[in-house]
């Protein structure tokens, strides 16, 4: 096993008795890039949540390597390991660009050096060039609240890339964007994960986002894993089986 | 609660002001001919305000040690209401005690208006500054620390959950996550108080600890409403002041 593989052994969870998911068992090798789709209610954000370490799953176990996530309890060491994007980008709106993307470094930063953040030039060159990696130097200095949802979004990103964790979880990451942000908030995401050889586990609406941008895909319905392929090898009767309600735009994005 | 209460409450609440404005006008002293003629003096007092080198001279000693009085109490009550308030939000600690018994203490603070503790403080320690200026921070604390806790457990959580993720500890949390959010209303609440300290410390004056209440009491006493008309004038300029000092920083935060 390698050091950094994610490991989701007979994951199961229920809410008010009812089971959520349903002793999921996968593992994610690092580095690699992988998808989850499924309609409405089929458990994907729970399983991001435990993924996390935010929730802790009611039967099963999540590893990173060799550690159960749920030894990772102090913040600090959880962040080197995990980071997580979400679809609302879950920025300060109210402080400048730089500030936000140099939180990334609380994993590694005291109360009193983040608060000397605040003031170093330094510090607010190392947030400018982790900007440069997300093509948004330029903003720098703005008030993070005036940018779009597109540049938020890619904002966060630069935030992950400082915080440097060993897995990336992406909920939704596109699904409050204008379709036009979309290409480049995912170029970014992936581009980056994969030059930094970061693993990255994205929670998609969009089938044909994540089969354009992942090369493995799994399917989750009613709690339970459907499929679990290389997204070469999806056919249209999988996604079918998948949204068997009706496909939720299988096709958008 | 049915429909028809909601309607039979509302239609008991109509009718019971309507019998207490009935009530107003028929007392037969509500309007005479004295109060009639004070009236015009004072409204005729405010267009010719006593602009003599003496009064200005007055006004301005009393308007300095009301701003004075209001700027320090409200310094002090800021200074106490922010860890007050974060305890209250629940953002420093999940444990309901904490936050339960923060919440009495702000509502002890400021269930005594500040001119019982006024005359408090002066049968304890007579008429002294501080006197006038711990009858104004106590109350004032009180609810700048209850409209703070509120403002503070109101913003938005994703921020709390992204910086609680990238690793931050809860004072990391609190300072780049709470503060930042919550910070624009805090400033804005801060500047009311400010502006409710100065008309208040106007008021305090009235019970001897000088400043523009206590000149505009004298005025009014000797009849000289010419006098009172340019002391309120003063409190009306200070309270604009503040209002403009207000609208500014505002802006300044905003861009």
């Amino acid at each position: 096993m390698k050091t950094s593989t994610l490991s989701v052994e007979q994951v199961s969870h229920q809410f008010a008795g009812k089971n959520v998911l349903s002793s999921l068992s996968f593992s994610i090798s690092e580095g690699e890039q992988v998808a989850i789709i499924g309609p409405s209610g089929a458990g994907k954000t729970t399983l991001l949540n435990i993924l996390a370490g935010i929730l802790e799953p009611s039967q099963g176990q999540v590893s990173l390597g060799q550690i159960p996530l749920s030894h990772l309890r102090d913040t600090k060491a959880r962040a080197k390991q995990i980071g997580v994007i979400r679809q609302q980008f879950d920025l300060v709106k109210e402080l400048p660009v730089y500030q936000n993307v140099l939180m990334g470094k609380m994993n590694d930063w005291h109360l009193a050096r983040s608060l000397w953040s605040m003031i170093s030039k330094t510090d607010k060159q190392l947030a400018g060039q982790t900007l440069e990696a997300v093509g948004l130097r330029d903003l720098l200095g703005q008030t993070t609240g005036s940018l779009s949802g597109g540049e938020q979004q890619r904002v966060a990103i630069a935030r992950l890339i400082l915080q440097d964790p060993k897995v990336i979880l992406a909920d939704e990451p596109i699904a409050s964007l204008d379709p036009r942000w979309t290409k480049e908030v995912m170029d970014t995401l992936t581009g980056e994960a994969r030059s930094r050889f970061k693993t990255l586990i994205a929670i998609l609406h969009s089938t044909q986002v994540a089969t354009t941008y992942f090369d493995r895909i799994i399917g989750l319905k009613d709690g339970h894993v459907q499929f679990d392929k290389k997204s070469c090898d999806l056919k249209d009767s999988d996604l079918q089986a998948l949204y068997a309600q009706g496909p939720q735009e299988v096709d958008h994005g | 609660m049915g429909k028809s209460s909601k309607h039979f409450l509302s239609l008991v609440l109509l009718v019971a002001f309507g019998w207490s404005l009935t009530s107003l006008f028929h007392q037969d002293n509500l309007l005479h001919r004295g109060g009639m003629d004070a009236l015009v003096s004072l409204g005729s007092a405010f267009l010719q305000p006593d602009l003599s080198r003496d009064i200005l001279d007055i006004a301005l000693v009393a308007t300095l040690r009301t701003f004075s009085y209001a700027i320090t109490s409200i310094s002090l009550s800021l200074l106490v209401a922010f860890p007050l308030a974060l305890l209250a939000s629940g953002h420093v600690t999940s444990q309901p005690l904490v936050r339960t018994a923060t919440r009495r203490l702000l509502g002890a603070m400021r269930g005594i208006h500040e001119l019982i503790w006024a005359w408090f403080f002066v049968a304890a320690i007579g008429l002294s500054p501080f006197a006038a200026i711990l009858a104004l921070a106590i109350p004032y604390t009180g609810s700048l620390g209850r409209i703070w806790a509120d403002q503070l457990e109101d913003i938005p959580r994703g921020p709390l959950l992204a910086a609680e993720t990238s690793g931050g500890s809860k004072w990391q949390v609190i300072f780049f996550a709470v503060v930042p959010q919550g910070i624009g209303n805090m400033v804005s609440y801060g500047f009311y108080r400010l502006e409710c300290a100065l008309r208040s410390s106007a008021i305090l004056s009235f019970v001897g600890l000088g400043g523009l209440g206590h000149e505009i009491h004298l005025s009014l006493s000797d009849l000289r409403f010419n006098e009172a008309a340019t002391f309120l004038y003063a409190l009306i300029f200070i309270v604009v002041l503040v209002d403009r000092w207000s609208a500014y920083t505002r802006r300044g935060m905003v861009h």
